[in-house]
């Protein structure tokens, strides 16, 4: 079965189908999406339960599009985007069930989120570098108009300005670094698979290597909140709607990550080789920077911004070790960060409904208030802190334990300290502010999440155990396919280890 | 036995999933699952110690390359003891919290946390590699501070829950790199491995690496510098702190340091292991002189108790920190549970000084908490003399200095012990609820006499004939400082030493301003980085950066506005200077 041109259609059809239903239908408008992304995620569930291990590329829709430019319509999955996929398709129908918050223009924000959906998931499931790329706009963009047009808060406008902006930028770099990679390797079609056996044969020159590897790099880096080109995310969550931060923190932020995996390191390992030492610093930056400010904010939408772009930088350092454990619990840090952050903040999304006002300050005692939400929320923070049990646990201390054998130990012992200690005390402060404590001043009459959210948050807590429980579900999938993108960039290092294996073995 | 073994492990976490998803209905079932769940572990526990021999049986959590983790349950002498530990005190512990909680509205929530720490703690001692260790270690901090926090509405609670959390988290901070250190030079995590490995190559496990893995140790059994949010957690109930703040996981930071002892052996890191261990029993015997709450009292005494434990570790001998962990264990929860019993039967009053009478009214608390004394102050024949002169006997034949610390601790505890006994127990009710109070129920004094049968003889399935000057020593000192205090508090209306040794005492009272200095130090360098780090964002990189080039560009934009004049001769002025500029340019 195509199962995964199911999962990229579902969610554009039900877009298109939004757009036939009158304006007042509300409940049929929601029914649409929900149906839609439930439908999606059903075939995300079923594609990744029938993934074969080790399998190679699987479930593919290959279509010519334009003949003479060789752009094929190219949807597969492998290890690495299957795990990446069926998160994106859990956070979707998360964040469909936490967006009846949107009471005007509902048909117009649904058509949105529908395009961004299937855009997001799109971008994942691409094989080829236009439609790569492609659908990763095709989610930006709506991003933007739902800022800007539901968004919340007197920021709203300089957020969805600074967020456009940067993100485009991004976007732009990485944009060059793509032409620069097509142009060099002289292929002849956007296929990635196809680029990367071109790239083996002949490898592009080191020279233009280093200079498309950085491009790529501070490119993917910004969609990701790379420090010092972070300062979008939080001001930009803040204002967002609900469903729009779960989608863009949970999913598509993750782009930045997977194309540095999919595309950069293997087109341009020389060029990783000499920068990939800048960004585990910048990694550091992130962990450690981004933790210190969480710490100071006020506001709960801040606080899980910046703790978002702390949380990049495990994935930036699982990156930049190079390695296959590296690599892999990077994989595995996004799937369980894009869980937790679409959990966070659809828990926020709820809060701020309560009374409009997220100042955590003026919070307190919310577990009595509301058992179910507030269980949640704590739950979050102890993930967010790095609690075992959630996924994000088992990716990180595989982060650590890569990041360590690939000599980067001062920045291992800081990042250890910025996850263990910063990360534990903005996390502990902010739950002794908002859920213990006697009750706050306009909270009294706070109500508890309804089913519909509950049955979200449930379900995104659910995916953090079983993953938590049982990583490797998730590894065993990822580790094939990062083994061989770290042979691409390392082929000594690959062949030193078999040759030391062989030598072990005789 | 493989499945007994899976199921001491599992059956607490059942509960504690059961309890939870069953959104803590029905009180009875709650409670009859968690206290069903830590009985029947006990019950396999002692089926897995009639059957003998050691289990190893183990799945993989995690493998990559050339990390493998797995979950994995090593069951030897050592495990098979701290399970009995665990399991037998946590199943008393269970059956009074029955009675101790009975009026709380959150009964349910209780039982649920109770069993998820079982279930955490008992990961801890069953573990086979370093990080399943870690994992069930933060799993163990994260059910203290849910403990810790139960009565989260108070907001003593909820700091002191936070602060022990994130006290832990430091200490971790350590293990884990540690971990990473031994993992990197060894290639492997697995303890059994491990020791295949070291005896060639302890040089290169440095005392760093055991060092670091002590710190973990340091913030689980609350060593100095991290000892400070143990007696601040007593803000949870008493039942918790009997259990986790007493008897089990705090002795974990021990039991690790005896799992792990042939990595550290024969490092630098022994010595500070002792130097620590000894520091910490001394100042918390000293803190313990002056305090009036008698949860807190206890709580220094249990600071002062682990720090002999760590010390035996480090002076080299697991065997005598085991033996004291394990009457320790017994003793202290009886001392705690006792304190229980008072505090319900005085509704909630925790000042030793409002208390008094006692023994008339509550006898069977009285006996038993006399019976934990005596075990807690060494009184020979009692559990924790063997315990203590095990401990001492090491520490005198290795270092005479830390031997006499021991001694002066040991002069110490029998002091703030007798003082405790006497006002809260001897003489006449200071206050309305001591004139009122009346024992408890069964519910509450079984579990009070069946640890009081441990309490008297754990100590004589490892006794040995003590050493005649350590016994003579202990004897002369245990007896001194009886008398000093009994003579000193015996009818004493107010504690008489702050008149005596002002400033000391008040340096004792005031815990020698460990939280207040830590407390300078997180005000002044943690929110001062914090607050670098915002303004940077704030007006450096958000704002110069950002709104300068938005600046810029919005200026580019007004200047060339400029040229856009609309205006038909200003355009043709501008079209024929362009033109000549060329032609100048392309003629010349």
């Amino acid at each position: 079965m195509d199962w995964l041109l199911i999962i990229v259609l579902l969610p554009l059809l039900a877009a298109a189908a939004v757009g036939f239903v009158p304006g007042r239908q509300r409940r049929v408008i929601r029914g649409i999406t929900l149906g839609a992304s439930g439908l999606t995620l059903l075939c995300a569930l079923i594609a990744f339960c029938t993934f074969k291990v080790g399998g190679g590329i699987q479930f593919e829709t290959k279509v010519v599009w334009v003949e003479s430019l060789r752009l094929n319509f190219h949807l597969a999955a492998d290890g690495i985007n299957i795990g990446i996929i069926l998160m994106g398709a859990i956070v979707a129908f998360a964040a469909a069930c936490c967006a009846d918050d949107i009471t005007h223009r509902v048909k117009e924000f649904h058509i949105l989120l529908n395009l961004m959906i299937g855009g997001i998931l799109g971008a994942f499931a691409s094989m080829d570098l236009f439609f790569f790329y492609f659908f990763h706009e095709l989610a930006l963009v709506p991003t933007f108009i739902m800022i800007g047009v539901w968004g919340r808060g007197a920021n709203r406008n300089y957020a969805t300005y600074k967020i456009t902006l940067y993100l485009s930028l991004g976007a732009l770099l990485a944009l060059i670094g793509l032409i620069g990679v097509y142009v060099q390797t002289g292929a002849e079609s956007f296929s990635i698979p196809d680029l990367i056996a071109k790239v083996q044969a002949t490898p592009i020159a080191e020279s233009a290597q280093r200079w498309i590897f950085p491009l790529l790099m501070f490119g993917f880096g910004i969609l990701v909140s790379l420090w010092p080109f972070h300062t979008w995310a939080p001001l930009g969550y803040s204002a967002a709607p609900t469903a729009t931060a779960m989608l863009h923190a949970g999913v598509l932020k993750k782009f930045g990550l997977y194309g540095l995996i999919r595309v950069a390191i293997p087109m341009a390992p020389a060029g990783a080789q000499s920068w990939l030492g800048v960004l585990a610093w910048l990694a550091l930056a992130n962990l450690l920077y981004c933790g210190l400010v969480a710490v100071r904010q006020k506001d709960l939408n801040l606080l899980i911004g910046n703790s978002s772009v702390a949380h990049m930088g495990f994935i930036f350092l699982g990156i930049a070790s190079l390695n296959v454990i590296g690599l892999t619990g990077a994989v595995l840090v996004m799937i369980a960060h894009g869980l937790l952050a679409a959990l966070a903040f659809g828990l926020s999304g709820h809060l701020y409904r309560q009374t409009g006002s997220l100042d955590m300050s003026r919070m307190g005692g919310l577990l009595r208030q509301m058992p179910l939400a507030g269980s949640a929320l704590l739950m979050a923070m102890l993930a967010g802190c790095g609690l075992p049990g959630f996924a994000n646990f088992a990716g990180e201390v595989m982060i650590f334990f890569a990041a360590w054998s690939a000599g980067l130990k001062t920045v291992t012992v800081i990042a250890a300290w910025s996850a263990l200690v910063i990360g534990g005390l903005y996390m502990m402060r902010a739950i002794r502010n908002i859920l213990h404590g006697p009750i706050g001043g306009d909270w009294a009459k706070a109500a508890d999440a309804s089913p519909l959210i509950a049955a979200a948050l449930g379900l995104l807590l659910a995916a953090l155990l079983v993953f938590g429980f049982a990583p490797g579900l998730l590894t065993k999938r990822i580790e094939g396919e990062v083994t061989k993108i770290v042979s691409l960039a390392k082929p000594s290092a690959i062949a030193g280890q078999i040759q030391t294996a062989e030598a072990a073995g005789k | 036995m493989n499945t007994a073994a899976w199921l001491i492990l599992l059956l607490p976490l059942f509960s504690a999933v059961a309890i939870g998803l069953g959104a803590f209905r029905s009180r009875k079932a709650s409670a009859a699952m968690s206290v069903g769940a830590v009985v029947g572990s006990f019950l396999l526990t002692l089926l897995l110690i009639a059957a003998g021999g050691e289990l190893h049986p183990n799945v993989i959590w995690l493998k990559i390359e050339g990390l493998q983790i797995d979950i994995g349950l090593q069951i030897d002498g050592l495990c098979k003891l701290m399970l009995c530990v665990v399991t037998g005190v946590g199943s008393l512990i269970h059956i009074f919290s029955l009675g101790y909680m009975r009026e709380d509205r959150d009964f349910q929530r209780y039982f649920a946390f109770l069993s998820l720490f079982i279930f955490s703690m008992l990961g801890i001692v069953l573990a086979d590699n370093f990080v399943m260790m870690f994992i069930f270690w933060e799993l163990v901090g994260v059910s203290s501070y849910l403990l810790i926090g139960f009565w989260f509405e108070k907001p003593s609670a909820a700091d002191a829950a936070k602060k022990a959390f994130l006290t832990n988290r430091v200490g971790d901070f350590g293990f884990l790199i540690g971990i990473l250190m031994v993992w990197a030079v060894l290639g492997s995590v697995r303890f059994a491995d491990l020791a295949k490995v070291v005896p060639g190559e302890t040089a290169a496990i440095t005392g760093l690496a055991g060092f670091l893995i002590f710190c973990g140790a340091m913030g689980k059994s609350a060593q100095t510098p991290l000892h400070v949010w143990l007696p601040d957690a007593m803000e949870g109930p008493t039942p918790v702190s009997a259990l986790i703040h007493a008897a089990t996981m705090v002795a974990a930071g021990v039991y690790m340091l005896c799992r792990v002892f042939f990595l550290i052996e024969g490092t630098w890191a022994m010595e500070a292991i002792a130097w620590i261990g000894g520091l910490t029993s001394l100042m918390a015997a000293l803190m313990a002189v002056q305090q009036d709450d008698i949860k807190r009292i206890l709580a220094y005494s249990t600071l002062s108790q682990l720090g002999y434990m760590v010390m035996a570790v480090g002076l080299g001998s697991p065997d005598a920190a085991m033996f004291h962990l394990t009457t320790h264990a017994s003793f202290k929860a009886l001392l705690f549970l006792g304190a229980g019993s008072v505090i319900v039967a005085l509704h909630h009053e925790q000042d030793i000084w409002k208390m008094g009478g006692l023994r008339e009214r509550m006898p069977r608390t009285y006996w038993t908490f006399l019976i934990g004394t005596m075990a807690l102050c060494g009184v020979p024949l009692f559990s924790g003399f063997f315990s203590k002169e095990a401990i001492l006997d090491v520490a005198l034949e290795n270092n005479i200095l830390l031997f006499l610390v021991a001694v002066f601790v040991a002069l110490l505890t029998t002091f703030y012990m007798t003082r405790l006994f006497v006002v809260a127990f001897m003489g006449e009710p200071r206050s309305a609820h001591a004139k009122n109070a009346a024992e408890n129920s069964a519910v509450m004094t079984v579990p009070l006499l069946l640890l009081a049968v441990p309490s008297v003889l754990a100590g004589y399935f490892n006794a040995h004939a003590p050493n005649p000057l350590v016994l003579a020593a202990s004897v002369v000192v245990l007896v001194f400082s009886m008398l000093v205090a009994n003579t000193l508090y015996n009818g004493a209306e107010a504690d008489p030493l702050p008149a005596r040794f002002g400033r000391l005492a008040k340096a004792l009272r005031d815990r020698f301003w460990f939280d207040e200095i830590y407390q300078w130090c997180i005000d002044n360098v943690q929110e001062n980085l914090a607050k670098l780090a915002d303004t940077i964002d704030r007006w450096v990189i958000a704002g110069l950066l950002v709104r300068g080039t938005h600046g810029t560009t919005e200026l580019a934009g007004r200047v060339l506005r400029l040229a856009q004049t609309g205006n038909l001769q200003t355009y043709a002025f501008w079209f024929a200077v362009g033109l000549v500029a060329l032609l100048i340019f392309t003629l010349t």
